[in-house]
């Protein structure tokens, strides 16, 4: 594969284009020398919610599936990392990367969306999955 | 052979997984086709067809986006990406979506796999009917009369061009199809405000504003004929079809033979076409659909893909179309010769729709019960079942329902029985409109044109 320059706005741009028409949120690109992040707008329309509310019912403790936002081969930890990340249960942040879906060597950041308790991860390490499949369970805080 | 096939034929293009890039009942076709050549196969859906059955029987099957068409089925990147994760050798587009889209062939071979169909500039010119018209000429494929050019601008010459064709004729978007960016003109008074206007609309809608003209048919036939390539120059054809039963331009009943045309008119006609699939290096399956009144075809578009209606030919001439098709994209040749080729018996198909009868209006929901009809000469192509939920998103073609029988006559009745048998509840289907034109006795003498069926539902409504 050759190198795609990725300082040129127009490659950016049309990534950007094919992230949101793919209804996927965010995308990390590694060269050795660099590293590219691109973030599709949460509000943009068009962008895949992340988010599945699992449990509603008032005073119960919500539950919240995060899914895939797009198909691929599930990480749950980056392969340059050099310890793999706790296992739930744990506190997590909003924001805080949960795992990656891998395609290719394109890793997609997966992230929760509100703080909370991470109490489960569903996808296994390794495993295909596609748009939509649950991959962690997050307990909200109240 | 051209370059093209040279590539492919000294190319090692064989796969074991082929992803499908389609849903329903054509996801489902292909799916036991790739079974029976013993491959694996990859179904890719939207979140709304994620409890389809066939599912279940593909390898892997991966919802790839949400039910919006755009974001799932018609969302190259996705299916590309679907195809990498998931180690697919090749991809089938089946029909619609993105089955006649040469930047997605292309995008298909680019990332190292075999598109299941022709190459994109084959796709590309038969997706543009002035250079698909010119090919048909170059091969001697009888067209509508008309010239094989663009419109000019000049009045004048605009002028002259209608008259040297005589009235009505035909205005019509280059880079249109299935029936939009078309105006017919009746007399020289009307010319120039239809011309403008259809001009107008293929610049919005297609995104080029040229136009053609041509002699416009008032009481013609569709009749369409099947070809089969491989990539080292061999071509045959399967019989001919008449799908002239429609309604806005979408096929109700198609069947095979065509009734009332002897092999030894259309013969020529077919082999002009297989001479265009060889100038054009056209590879796997096609249909070349054709316009006939009085006695003579006219060329209209071909379709570079394969066809909802296709298992009436495959039943007439008893080869799998989809199996053959496949087995062309692996590069292999082409095991029969046209002589080999032998029709039999008569086949009709009736597409059922989740629609309403009477108003056509979609309908979507759960099948609360079904009944299928079975038997000798009965096929039934479908992926619905008892409980299955029609989503709301798509196409309404829920299956398809076919007879095979020795004479034409003896089909009709099959199907009369076949149809009486089927039921399905919880959503309202077309049956009802296919029983009562497999009673309508102008149908069953056989022969109807394009307009017959619109002409029929009007009278019936006046009734």
């Amino acid at each position: 594969m050759s190198a795609v320059d990725f300082s040129d706005p127009a490659t950016i741009a049309f990534l950007a284009a094919a992230l949101q028409a793919a209804g996927v949120d965010g995308i990390e690109i590694e060269q050795p020398a660099r590293k590219v992040r691109i973030v599709v707008e949460r509000d943009a329309p068009g962008a895949a919610p992340l988010v599945q509310t699992l449990q509603t019912s008032p005073g119960a403790t919500q539950l919240e599936a995060v899914t895939a936002p797009m198909a691929g081969i599930f990480d749950a930890n980056h392969p340059d990392s050099p310890a793999p990340s706790s296992e739930p249960p744990r506190e997590v942040g909003a924001g805080e990367t949960l795992g990656f879906i891998r395609v290719g060597s394109v890793l997609l950041p997966v992230k929760a969306s509100r703080p909370g308790m991470l109490t489960g991860r569903v996808a296994k390490d390794g495993a295909v999955v596609g748009y939509g499949d649950p991959l962690f369970e997050i307990e909200l805080r109240p | 052979m051209t370059e093209g096939q040279k590539d492919r034929a000294g190319k090692d293009c064989r796969f074991d997984t082929v992803l499908i890039a389609n849903r329903g009942e054509i996801a489902l076709r292909i799916l036991r086709a790739c079974r029976d050549l013993g491959l694996k196969t990859v179904v890719v859906c939207s979140q709304a067809d994620r409890q389809a059955s066939y599912g279940t029987l593909a390898d892997t099957f991966l919802c790839i986006g949400p039910a919006s068409a755009g974001k799932s089925y018609l969302n190259s990147d996705a299916i590309l990406l679907a195809a990498r994760t998931t180690g697919a050798g090749a991809v089938h587009p089946g029909y619609g979506f993105l089955s006649e889209n040469a930047a997605f062939s292309e995008a298909v071979e680019k990332a190292g796999m075999v598109f299941i169909g022709p190459t994109a500039q084959a796709i590309a010119t038969m997706g543009d009917k002035i250079a698909a018209k010119s090919a048909m000429i170059a091969a001697g494929v009888p067209c509508v009369p008309g010239p094989d050019s663009a419109l000019p601008d000049d009045r004048a010459a605009i002028e002259a061009i209608a008259s040297e064709i005589g009235y009505p004729v035909i205005v019509k978007a280059a880079g249109g199809g299935g029936g939009r960016g078309m105006r017919v003109v009746l007399d020289a008074g009307a010319l120039h405000e239809s011309v403008a206007l259809t001009r107008e609309e293929a610049r919005q809608a297609f995104g080029t504003p040229a136009l053609y003209m041509e002699k416009f048919l008032e009481y013609p036939r569709h009749i369409e004929i099947q070809v089969l390539c491989d990539v080292h120059g061999n071509a045959i054809w399967l019989g001919h079809r008449d799908c002239s039963m429609q309604r806005r331009h979408q096929k109700v009943i198609e069947e095979a033979p065509a009734p009332g045309i002897a092999y030894d008119i259309i013969g020529p006609v077919a082999e002009a076409c297989l001479k265009a699939c060889r100038q054009i290096g056209y590879r796997g399956v096609g249909t070349f659909e054709f316009l006939y009144e009085d006695g003579s075809f006219y060329f209209i578009e071909m379709n570079t893909r394969l066809q909802v209606e296709h298992p009436v030919t495959e039943m007439t001439s008893g080869i799998d179309i989809v199996q053959a098709q496949i087995k062309a994209a692996q590069g292999i040749a082409l095991d029969i010769a046209q002589s080999d080729v032998k029709i039999d018996g008569h086949a009709f198909e009736c597409r059922i729709n989740a629609e309403d009868p009477d108003t056509f209006l979609a309908s979507a929901g759960t099948i609360t019960a079904l009944k299928l009809p079975s038997g000798p000469g009965i096929r039934v192509d479908t992926h619905v079942h008892a409980g299955y939920k029609v989503p709301p998103y798509y196409d309404s073609l829920i299956g398809k329902l076919i007879v095979h029988a020795p004479t034409r006559a003896e089909a009709i009745a099959a199907m009369r029985t076949a149809l009486a048998e089927t039921e399905i509840e919880g959503i309202s289907t077309n049956l009802p409109l296919l029983r009562a034109l497999f009673d309508d006795d102008g149908f069953a003498a056989g022969g109807t044109d394009i307009h017959y069926l619109e002409k029929w539902l009007k009278r019936r409504s006046a009734s």
